[in-house]
């Protein structure tokens, strides 16, 4: 069964991407350009799953995770990081501020939906999945 | 005026200090002069004991060996030192009789004059009869004190140092030279000094100061000696000015914080570089992936062998990128080793099962070979196998034909005299090789070697560089043999525990 998924990123060449390979799965991508953005649309349309840029104008990754954390309608949803910061302490700093995954650019795009997936529930991964 | 008006007046106004005391040393009389010299009111002496009042603690016992004297001969002279009620030394000159109260008992009574000024004359004259050519021909500031703390000479660097005219610091005492907030602490440690004289240095590792005639300061290193003359000790200060050392040091301090300032800059360079670099990047790799995965649609032959190009482009850019980070990383001593006890075995059966697919997709035949013990060396595992992968990928990119043999040797079976006994990772293929003049010039950023030779594939040109690197900092180093068209053989040598 296909997923509501938000995307939130500013750069549109990335966002057209990832929306285009989460959408050919099948997947309903929600789009948001900053954080902020992004937060209203987390709680008006709860997706299954954030992938969230981490350097974004406003409200950034980081900020942005913490809002939804602390709203409770929002706070159990899987949030993905997908940066191009790719220093080896990136992955640790994001982790350790709460991200469910992280996953570094460029992205593999014979991968990347089967990374995301992997944090979506099992009945939620991709058209033939359940 | 009666007789006993005048012998008051005689009392208050002789000029040593008269004092009258039990033989226990409480004392019942302290004449005018006594004050003048000692500080101490008559009312703070009497009934308390002499000793405790102006004797010095390390001189307590050879002032009751005096007393017992006086009380068993019936009178005594001496020389001796007491300390004023504000903490300051002198020499005084004693002389002491037993008396008899009206009840018979004993008392004591005693003259004692200050010869502090004289005594500093007599020493000043014999230490400038010995010393004063030697103390002007040595480049530090010298201040010579006898045990009251009174200057018995300086030399002219001193006398400089501290903006006195020549002969001007004599009879003063040290403690002048120094600003008032360090004198209550110097009179201790000076007392403390004469009780265990050795040498040693004042001020070093403290902001010490002297304190010039002027009142101005100026930062000094002090080293105490002591000397023994004519049966007295006398302390020994070499002071040197550091006023240019300090500023030296804060030159410095300076230039590193600037330093460390310009590093955090650069590392921040770095790290922006790195995102921006890669942003463009993943849309570039990124959509060509999904052209050849044919997410769109289908592709002709000619459309997916040019994608491909793209494609093996971005990734070398990314490839490029990553190594150029290491290598500003490497450069910086930004790498941190985390040493542990590696399995070299285990590693590289692990480097075997990531690139013996590779290896067999083109042909070649993959060999891992392992001594039948298990080889366990204190290094950094990450670090090892980003080297021993770098070798084995090399290996296969340039083999065409043959095979690539991966071998772990024990650190017994080194060639002598290589220095290490760890062990040795070996990576040999049958490869297009390297001459002998391209192999001094392999491990050098962007060196490539085989450049213009046809079907040569490309690399970043800092694999090697890196993995070279990355080996010294394990305490080790990679070799190579090779011959043009037959192959090369690199080897990791590891040292030992």
């Amino acid at each position: 069964m296909p997923a509501t998924l938000l995307v939130i990123e500013d750069n549109p060449a990335n966002m057209e991407l990832v929306r285009y390979l989460l959408t050919h799965r099948g997947h309903t991508v929600l789009m948001a350009v900053n954080g902020q953005q992004g937060l209203a649309i987390a709680r008006s349309s709860l997706p299954a799953l954030i992938v969230c840029d981490l350097q974004m104008p406003v409200l950034d990754g980081y900020q942005t995770l913490a809002a939804l954390r602390a709203d409770p309608d929002t706070a159990a949803i899987p949030v993905v990081a997908v940066t191009a910061f790719s220093m080896p302490n990136d992955r640790e700093r994001v982790i350790t501020a709460g991200f469910d995954g992280y996953l570094s650019k460029p992205i593999e795009p014979e991968l990347f939906v089967g990374q995301i997936e992997s944090y979506l529930p099992a009945a939620l991964r991709g058209p033939a999945a359940g | 005026m009666s007789e006993d008006q005048l012998l008051q007046l005689m009392l208050g106004h002789a000029p040593d200090a008269l004092i009258l005391s039990r033989p226990d040393g409480e004392v019942l009389r302290w004449a005018q002069g006594a004050e003048a010299i000692y500080g101490h009111t008559a009312a703070e002496v009497c009934g308390r004991r002499f000793d405790a009042m102006v004797v010095p603690p390390d001189l307590h016992e050879e002032h009751a060996g005096h007393m017992a004297e006086v009380l068993t001969t019936g009178a005594g002279a001496w020389e001796s030192v007491r300390q004023r009620r504000n903490g300051s030394l002198l020499y005084v000159d004693v002389s002491a009789r037993r008396l008899l109260d009206g009840a018979g008992k004993p008392l004591i009574v005693a003259a004692e004059k200050d010869v502090t000024a004289l005594r500093v004359q007599r020493d000043a004259q014999l230490m400038e009869e010995r010393y004063r050519e030697l103390l002007d021909s040595t480049p530090d500031g010298i201040v010579m004190a006898n045990p009251t703390g009174h200057i018995v000479i300086a030399n002219s660097q001193a006398e400089q140092l501290f903006g006195y005219a020549p002969g001007e610091m004599r009879g003063r005492v040290v403690d002048e030279l120094l600003p008032p907030r360090y004198r209550q602490a110097h009179v201790g440690h000076r007392s403390n000094y004469f009780l265990q004289p050795r040498k040693r240095s004042m001020g070093s590792g403290l902001d010490l100061a002297g304190l010039r005639k002027d009142g101005s300061e100026f930062p000094v290193e002090i080293s105490l000696s002591p000397l023994r003359a004519e049966g007295h000790t006398y302390v020994m200060s070499a002071i040197r000015n550091i006023s240019e050392r300090k500023r030296f040091e804060q030159a410095l301090q300076e230039k590193n914080q600037e330093l460390a300032l310009a590093n955090q800059a650069k590392d921040r360079f770095l790290a922006g570089m790195s995102h921006e670099l890669r942003t463009p990047l993943n849309a570039i790799i990124g959509f060509t992936g999904t052209l050849l995965m044919k997410l769109p649609g289908p592709l002709n032959d000619e459309q997916e062998q040019q994608l491909r190009t793209v494609q093996s482009s971005g990734r070398h850019l990314l490839a490029l990128i990553n190594d150029l980070l290491d290598v500003a990383k490497i450069e910086a001593g930004k790498v941190e080793l985390h040493l542990e006890p590696v399995d070299c075995g285990a590693l590289l059966r692990e480097i075997n099962a990531t690139l013996a697919p590779q290896a067999r997709a083109k042909g070649l035949d993959f060999m891992l070979h392992l001594p039948a013990e298990t080889l366990v060396l204190e290094s950094d595992r990450r670090a090892m196998k980003q080297i021993v992968l770098n070798l084995v990928g090399n290996a296969i990119k340039f083999t065409e034909h043959g095979s690539v043999q991966l071998t772990l040797l024990p650190g017994a079976a080194l060639s002598a005299g290589s220095g290490l006994a760890g062990a040795e990772i070996r990576v040999d293929d049958s490869g297009i090789g390297i001459a002998p003049s391209d192999q001094a010039k392999l491990f050098a950023a962007f060196a490539r070697v085989n450049q213009g030779r046809p079907g040569a594939p490309e690399g970043t040109g800092l694999g090697l560089h890196l993995s070279q690197r990355l080996a010294e900092l394990l305490g080790g180093r990679i070799v190579v043999q090779s011959e043009s068209d037959r192959g090369s053989s690199f080897s990791l040598l590891l040292p030992g525990a």
